[in-house]
């Protein structure tokens, strides 16, 4: 039987939060960092304080400049050695030092977004677990490089990476990556200002069993859509149909700086309590930063709900592989499952971005 | 040589593991050719983006279709070939009249990301279609390259320009052939 999650992401050096929806057993709440009393300088003072744990030469490949165009967009779906990430390796950390990363993950995103991050990573260690993956590959040397070419797939929670763009500051911009199979953060600050735009979450497998009990990285996200194209009536219905098989997310990783045209049933056409459940849907994502960015980016869409799209492809019945997306003025949201042999519903990616902001670049304007 | 078969052990290694690996344990897009078209519609040319990209299982296919001196290398003549077949297998009409696809940009990544499953080769055509005239118009589009070991999608892009309305897209059921309705709407004389 597996270890409990809590157990398990203490014994990876992940700070579990208390967990109200996973097996019981109390959950340690990460200390607690001493800094001022805004977010961003909360944010900060947790990333310094992670800076204090390493040495110089970590510390170099830890902080890139935040100009750092190429990797900025060097993230992805793709498990190691696929895709090759920058900063430091979960893995060649101490567990002092990988104590200190996720709590500036978890200063940095509100308490079920951190909870969405350590579920996600949990079923990647799952998959390496059931003996479907984990095969280390060759060239793992120090200073955390990665199976080499030739290699094996490489899962778990040791192969999550973390990068800082620019040095933390409470008022200058700068960056937090942390990603890895399945995953991709990309939180941009600047002051009080934060944007999650764009990340990737995803999950494989989308449900597994911790001591009798599911989890389900997705399973609100899952959950929710289905619900609210349950509470569409036939003509709403028709409208949100995308008659297409949709094989995958349109925008995901390498997409940057493309959009599309939106589709699918307009916010104007749906009903109040619909709207509130479009809205609800698209929390599970910009839910997943703190409560005062996730305010702002909820406000935004509130402002333009009616200009928001829903739009649907695949199974309409609750369970089956269903493909959606929300588009509005400053969000796009995909969540697709990955139609490849097996049940799809057990393998899905989604993405967050905002049209207008992806990265924060209107903050960053001269 | 020794390097070349060792470098061919190598890339069979990966493959091979990532073939055995089972559906439910790990289903990243091994055997398919994933094409992603993406029109882009405003009132003075209309352009077609494409992002191209071979899962392991069908790379050495797809190179074997670039690189046709199998000399390891990608060379521009390569890429012009290429994008020429691209062009042959792709179809497209405005208000039923036929249109011309002109290559204005390409990027090939190198053959060894191609083999990874995460390379993406990378097309733009411009549509050659003259000047729009205002109103509405529909324009179709198929896409035959490559079909049996290929997957498709097919979406407009949001207009920049404020005077284009895509009204409706639609697509056949695997998206190798869509069509998108949109209008453009007469700019206000000052």
């Amino acid at each position: 039987m597996r270890k409990t999650f809590v157990s398990l992401v203490v014994t990876a050096g992940m700070i579990p939060l208390a967990a109200t929806s996973l097996p019981a057993q109390e959950a340690t709440p990460p200390a607690s960092p001493s800094s001022s009393s805004t977010p961003a300088g909360e944010i900060a003072a947790a990333a310094k304080t992670f800076l204090d744990t390493l040495d110089d030469t970590l510390r170099s490949q830890l902080v890139y400049d935040f100009n750092d165009r190429e990797q900025r967009r060097r993230w992805s779906n793709f498990p190691s050695p696929i895709f090759e990430r920058g900063g430091l390796r979960m893995g060649d950390l101490t567990q002092a030092q990988r104590a200190a990363a996720m709590t500036v993950l978890a200063a940095a995103l509100s308490p079920e977004g951190y909870e969405k991050v350590l579920r996600i990573v949990e079923a990647d260690q799952a998959l390496k677990e059931t003996g479907s993956g984990g095969l280390e590959g060759p060239g793992r040397g120090p200073g955390g490089r990665r199976g080499g070419p030739g290699g094996g797939l490489i899962f778990g929670h040791d192969n999550y990476y973390i990068s800082f763009l620019g040095e933390p500051s409470a008022s200058e911009p700068w960056m937090i990556q942390f990603g890895g199979h399945h995953l991709a953060i990309n939180l941009t600050l600047a002051g009080e200002r934060g944007t999650l735009a764009p990340s990737h979450t995803g999950a494989q497998p989308a449900i597994y069993e911790i001591e009798g009990k599911m989890v389900r990285p997705l399973g609100d996200e899952t959950d929710k859509a289905f619900a609210l194209f349950s509470s569409l009536d036939e003509t709403q219905r028709q409208q949100a149909l995308i008659g297409a098989k949709m094989h995958d997310l349109v925008l995901g990783p390498g997409r940057d700086g493309q959009t599309i045209a939106p589709e699918g049933i307009q916010g104007s056409a749906l009903s109040d309590k619909q709207r509130e459940m479009l809205l609800d849907l698209a929390g599970e994502w910009t839910g997943i930063q703190n409560e005062a960015h996730a305010r702002t980016r909820m406000e935004e869409m509130k402002k333009n709900i009616v200009r928001t799209w829903f739009a649907w492809s695949g199974p309409t019945e609750k369970g089956g592989a269903a493909y959606f997306r929300i588009q509005g003025p400053t969000i796009i949201i995909e969540y697709a499952p990955q139609r490849m042999g097996g049940d799809a519903t057990g393998h899905i990616h989604t993405i967050y971005r905002d049209p207008t902001n992806d990265y924060g670049v209107k903050w960053l304007k001269p | 040589m020794v390097e070349a078969v060792i470098t061919l052990l190598r890339r069979l290694s990966l493959l091979s593991v990532l073939l055995a690996l089972t559906p439910a344990g790990f289903a990243h897009r091994l055997d398919e050719y994933l094409q992603a078209t993406l029109v882009a519609i405003e009132p003075d040319e209309i352009r077609l983006q494409i992002n191209l990209t071979p899962g392991v299982a069908v790379a050495e296919n797809v190179l074997a279709q670039i690189d046709r001196d199998q000399d390891g290398a990608i060379s521009k003549n390569e890429v012009a070939a290429y994008a020429e077949s691209l062009k042959r297998d792709f179809t497209i009409r405005l208000d039923e009249r036929d249109l011309e696809l002109q290559l204005t940009a390409s990027k090939f990544p190198a053959p060894a990301d191609l083999r990874t499953g995460r390379g993406i080769i990378q097309a733009e055509f411009f549509v050659v279609s003259g000047k729009l005239a205002s109103g509405a118009h529909r324009l179709t589009l198929e896409n035959r390259h490559l079909p049996e070991i290929s997957v498709y999608l097919f979406n407009a892009a949001r207009p920049e320009s404020g005077t284009i309305q895509i009204n409706r897209q639609k697509r056949n059921e695997n998206q190798s052939s869509g069509e998108i309705e949109f209008a453009l709407q007469p700019t206000r004389s000052a």
